[in-house]
């Protein structure tokens, strides 16, 4: 039993070990010939454009049940005019990045990990190699590069269309004028305070965490898939243990990142 | 050169209707013309055969004995032996076949041979050079000398023929974008596959067997020194697998070059190989002619050859 308990302690540490070398790879490669530019434009459309509808469909109806679940609460005390407040501090800071991160994860972390398992269990990865390409330069390098650079976009977005949800709420059921909730909105950007002057804080919490959350979804749909044994069920399951890691890691690491922003950004 | 038998030759479906003209991207229908070319193939196999060893002693001669690939005491293990002090060589313009029962790790020898595994002990030579020290960016660099075609052809999926084709042009070489067309053509006719006809089409509209020779076109574009050939033939059926094995022959016949073949297919084996290495027990228990196999004594070989 002790055995079996080592063993899978080893085989844990190792896979931990393999990621990180992947991760400094597949990072390191974004900067030394040659670059797959045809290929990080396409992960860039598949990643980011692909993504803009559910992203837009999650963000606009997050922001309208966090107007009207505001409205409920503030209305004890009728302090139903700070509902824009309310709205943009928890989609600029929280809600955003951490719900378009799992939409991303769901959709793009899942497709990145069957597609590379599939090219796995078929040969192709082989296939790649034998014709003196790295496979982590061509297939792992384009796809982190393109999800850094898209999931801030997609939150921005997701922020902005979340707002805007609150925004119908706020005027269509509660009865508070549209330039009053944009008032506060901008408000509250405001009262978070500036870093270098002119960025607010909650700015560099919103575009910080999407930028981590991009790496660490398609870092993992890469590791898992390359590493798919087992056939089309081994595909099933590289799938599978993607979005549940990757979630996972989403929701840990946005706290610590949260903990450290908090500290080193008082506002 | 072998007196050739008179007949149709299978570039013939081109000649044989030079104004016919066919839009890109139309299926190829199993019809007369493919008939044709099957019979004309199978015909020529028949009348190669005897004379074929011979052929490729002479190639191996003109290479002047010079070994292009050699595995000298090889041994590998994962959670278990795989290979045992496995040693033989092949001169330049001969063809090896690996054969032996499934899972003894006949294709685990390409795969040390293309320096995707590094043995635990033994040493791995390609054109004269140890590659089991080589580091990852060295690797890809003699992973370009040999081309290897896959069990299931392993073509790109998102990429269509011509692109397949085209990818190891694009990568190493700095050919122009006509000069590649014209590369890939050429291969393809090489393969015997309509250029017209294919070059649009994803792997997904191809036969097992066009596949199976669009990965022929592919893992030759560079044209490599070295083919390697992971049971090129399985999964076929018999008119298709004695296509590929003449393909086999030819790729060695006509650009001398040297191979080596991992397949359980004995009949096609006798065809094309100048040495079979039979793996037993994760040992290699017989390395020589096909003619010294066949007339062995070893009652493992007898048993291995059962009918043929």
């Amino acid at each position: 039993m002790l055995e079996g308990f080592n063993k899978a302690a080893k085989r844990r540490i190792y896979g931990l070990q393999e990621f990180f070398v992947l991760s400094g790879k597949a990072i390191g490669f974004a900067f030394s010939r040659p670059f797959y530019r045809s290929d990080l434009i396409q992960q860039m459309d598949a990643i980011g454009v692909q993504s803009i509808p559910i992203v837009l469909l999650t963000g606009f109806f997050t922001g309208m049940v966090l107007a009207l679940q505001a409205s409920v609460q503030l209305k004890t005390f009728g302090a139903t005019m700070y509902i824009g407040r309310l709205v943009a501090a928890s989609m600029i800071r929280e809600l955003g990045p951490v719900l378009a991160g799992l939409m991303v994860a769901g959709r793009v972390g899942s497709g990145i990990a069957a597609q590379l398992g599939s090219m796995r269990v078929t040969e192709q990865i082989d296939a790649l190699n034998t014709l003196g390409t790295d496979p982590i330069r061509k297939l792992v390098t384009p796809r982190v590069l393109a999800a850094l650079i898209m999931m801030p976009v997609l939150t921005v977005i997701n922020d902005f269309v979340g707002i805007l949800g609150g925004s119908v709420i706020s005027s269509a059921y509660v009865g508070i004028p549209t330039s009053l909730y944009w008032r506060t909105v901008f408000e509250q950007i405001a009262s978070g305070g500036f870093i270098f002057k002119y960025l607010p804080n909650d700015f560099v919490h919103g575009l910080l965490k999407p930028f981590v959350f991009g790496g660490i979804i398609a870092l993992v749909g890469c590791n898992f898939g390359l590493k798919t044994t087992g056939g089309t069920e081994g595909v099933g399951v590289a799938t599978t243990r993607t979005v549940v890691t990757a979630s996972i890691l989403i929701l840990v690491v946005d706290y610590f990142i949260t903990q450290v922003l908090l500290a080193f950004l008082p506002t | 050169m072998t007196d050739k038998p008179e007949g149709r030759r299978p570039d013939d479906r081109r000649q044989a209707n030079p104004d016919e003209h066919v839009p890109p991207g139309t299926p190829i229908r199993r019809g007369e013309d493919e008939m044709r070319v099957r019979a004309a193939i199978r015909d020529e196999l028949e009348a190669d055969a005897p004379t074929h060893t011979q052929e490729v002693r002479a190639v191996a001669k003109r290479e002047a004995a010079r070994k292009v690939i050699a595995l000298q005491n090889v041994f590998l293990t994962f959670d278990q032996p795989i290979l045992k002090d496995v040693t033989f060589d092949a001169l330049g313009g001969e063809t090896i076949v690996v054969a032996g029962e499934s899972g003894t790790g006949k294709s685990t020898i390409l795969k040390l041979l293309l320096r995707l595994l590094v043995p635990d002990k033994g040493q791995v030579f390609i054109d004269g050079e140890e590659i089991t020290q080589l580091n990852f960016a060295d690797a890809l660099k003699v992973r370009q000398k040999m081309g290897m075609v896959f069990q299931g052809a392993a073509l790109f999926d998102s990429m269509n023929v011509y692109e397949n084709i085209a990818y190891p042009l694009r990568e190493h070489t700095d050919l122009s974008e006509d000069e590649i067309m014209a590369r890939v053509r050429e291969k393809l006719e090489f393969v015997d596959l309509d250029p017209d006809r294919v070059l649009e089409q994803l792997p997904s509209d191809l036969s097992g067997g066009m596949r199976k020779r669009v990965g022929i076109a592919r893992g030759m574009a560079n044209n490599p020194q070295i083919m390697l050939y992971d049971e090129p033939t399985s999964g076929l059926d018999p008119l298709t697998t004695a296509t590929i094995t003449h393909l086999i022959i030819k790729l060695q016949r006509e650009l001398g070059v040297t191979s080596v073949v991992v397949t359980h297919d004995i009949r096609s084996a006798f065809r094309m190989a100048t040495k079979i290495a039979v793996l037993n027990e994760r040992k290699i228990s017989f390395f020589g002619t096909p003619e010294e196999m066949a007339s062995s004594a070893d009652k493992y070989l007898r048993d291995f050859l059962g009918g043929f």
